[in-house]
């Protein structure tokens, strides 16, 4: 038993633009994932997939699901399947690679992206898994130098700190904890900041991240809005 | 969280409660919303289906972009005009729903996924045929999606519901056990009939595989939700009369995820075995992906 499944509407639901809902609707969601951790559009996108998805991208329609989310569209919106040719006319550069050797976290359907700005001082990156009903998981995160490995389930709540201090790590991990039950927490050090990350039970309340982006306005939260 | 379909049902029938009911209660707790707030999202998803129900039967229905699937709901709805069916009006509607369901969702229209894309013509395929069978409400329609959610988060989180994880079995097999449950409980049936449907719709469709024909979401994915959906309502039936699962619905559920982890790859979403690695299954390949 796990509880990886949380509402109602992971089983009823999402309504979305064919095909599937793990190489559409879920690949779109790690798109819109991987934009909120870049913090917009990205110069140049990189996806890997592994195992099925190098298999069934083209006819899944996974590519345009994965630009699409990238971009920050929802996944009942129309222009979802227009989304490649938007992102090249934007002048995004994007590149599809179907990997031969199985997916690095062990899951079939697993696509890695990579997003670069311009002049390739900023990388990030994340390998999300499309778990079947358009559900998720983030498996691994890359911020510039620092890569951690995530136990999978959303919501996950990230904030960069570059003054990577114990401080501001105490007075986060407080408030977090105010949030509700935490199923885990890391924090990893980089050279110019350290990752806090922590993988929460339930969902997070849209008032609840209103107060914790007051105090830390760049913090992140992965979380497929229902 | 209700851990199996049995703490589930022992839950309903200890507080004399619908599975529809609970399933409302735990949403509230999972994300503070109000009852009405989570009331109409399911309204929403209850419309999306009707629309894309009706979208594929009109007309000449909807095609795909590669031309493997379309106007099979259009050409149903035709026959069940003008002809006297075998297997009766019923469950010719009810493949009509699915199919034009599946239809919209090749051709990339909207559709609400239940569970998944690939398997979101059952549950449309089996609610709109009550209406007619017997008088269901609009409040009934809408109970009838939180039921069937309530028992598909049990096999979410105890087995799986994605073709590339279990096969095919997992995805219009789950649909089809959703929709039964939900379908006995709607027709004023208990919450030990629902386990009863939701055991024996799965049971019959243990095995099924996922061997999309080109790694599309088509062939034969579009019409076995027609079996996903009439599966479902004689699994319903059969529960309703009395008939109960000999292997208690957990087990049946285990069952399921064990059979699908231990299917080849080659079976799993992959676009390789069975029906996609015929002859003709690698030849349409070939062409389509040379055409995209």
């Amino acid at each position: 038993m796990t509880d990886r499944y949380k509402s109602v509407f992971d089983i009823i639901g999402p309504i979305m633009v064919g095909p599937s809902s793990s190489h559409t609707a879920g690949t779109l969601q790690i798109g819109r994932m991987a934009r909120i951790i870049f913090g917009g559009d990205p110069a140049e996108l990189v996806v890997h997939y592994y195992d099925s998805f190098a298999h069934t991208h083209l006819g899944h329609g996974t590519d345009y699901a994965i630009v699409a989310g990238v971009l920050g569209m929802e996944p009942d919106d129309r222009r979802v399947p227009m989304a490649v040719r938007m992102a090249r006319n934007m002048g995004i550069k994007i590149r599809f690679i179907e990997e031969k050797q199985h997916s690095p976290v062990g899951h079939p359907n697993t696509a890695w992206l990579e997003l670069t700005n311009r002049d390739h001082t900023l990388k990030m990156g994340l390998i999300g898994c499309s778990i079947g009903g358009g559900m998720i998981e983030v498996r691994r995160i890359r911020y510039n130098d620092v890569t951690f490995n995530t136990p999978g389930p959303l919501p996950i709540i990230l904030f960069r700190d570059v003054q990577q201090s114990a401080e501001i790590h105490m007075k986060l991990l407080k408030m977090v904890m105010a949030v509700g039950p935490m199923l885990n927490q890391q924090s990893t050090n980089g050279k110019r900041a350290a990752i806090y990350s922590f993988t929460m039970k339930n969902p997070v309340k849209p008032a609840q991240l209103k107060k914790l982006q007051e105090a830390f306005p760049k913090l992140a939260l992965l979380q497929v809005e229902e | 969280m209700y851990k199996s379909v049995e703490d589930l049902i022992d839950t309903a029938t200890a507080r004399r409660k619908p599975v529809s009911d609970l399933m409302i209660e735990q949403e509230m707790q999972t994300t503070g919303l109000s009852r009405d707030k989570i009331w109409q999202k399911m309204e929403r998803n209850l419309e999306v289906m009707k629309k894309a129900v009706a979208k594929g039967s009109q007309g000449d229905g909807v095609h795909s972009k590669t031309g493997l699937t379309g106007g099979d709901a259009a050409k149903i709805r035709e026959y069940r005009q003008t002809h006297h069916s075998l297997s009766g009006d019923t469950i010719m509607k009810a493949v009509q729903g699915a199919i034009a369901t599946n239809e919209v969702n090749a051709a990339m229209g909207i559709v609400c996924a239940t569970p998944t894309a690939g398997s979101s013509g059952t549950l449309p395929g089996i609610l709109f045929i009550l209406k007619d069978r017997i008088e269901l409400s609009h409040e009934q329609e809408v109970r009838f999606l939180f039921t069937a959610g309530a028992f598909g988060l049990v096999i979410a989180n105890n087995a799986c519901i994605a073709g590339a994880s279990g096969g095919c079995q997992a995805e219009v097999g789950s649909a089809s056990a959703i929709g039964a449950a939900a379908a006995v409980e709607v027709a004023g049936g208990t919450p030990e009939e629902s386990a009863n449907a939701l055991a024996i719709a799965m049971a019959n469709l243990e095995g099924l595989v996922c061997d999309p024909v080109a790694g599309l979401v088509e062939v034969p994915c579009v019409k076995r939700n027609a079996i996903g959906a009439t599966n479902a309502l004689v699994a319903a039936d059969m529960a309703l009369a009395g008939c109960t699962s000999r292997i208690p619905v957990d087990e049946v559920i285990s069952a399921m995820n064990e059979v699908g982890r231990s299917m080849p790859t080659a079976l799993r979403e992959t676009g390789q075995g069975g029906l996609a690695g015929t002859k003709t299954g690698q030849l349409l390949r070939h062409k389509l992906l040379h055409e995209m």
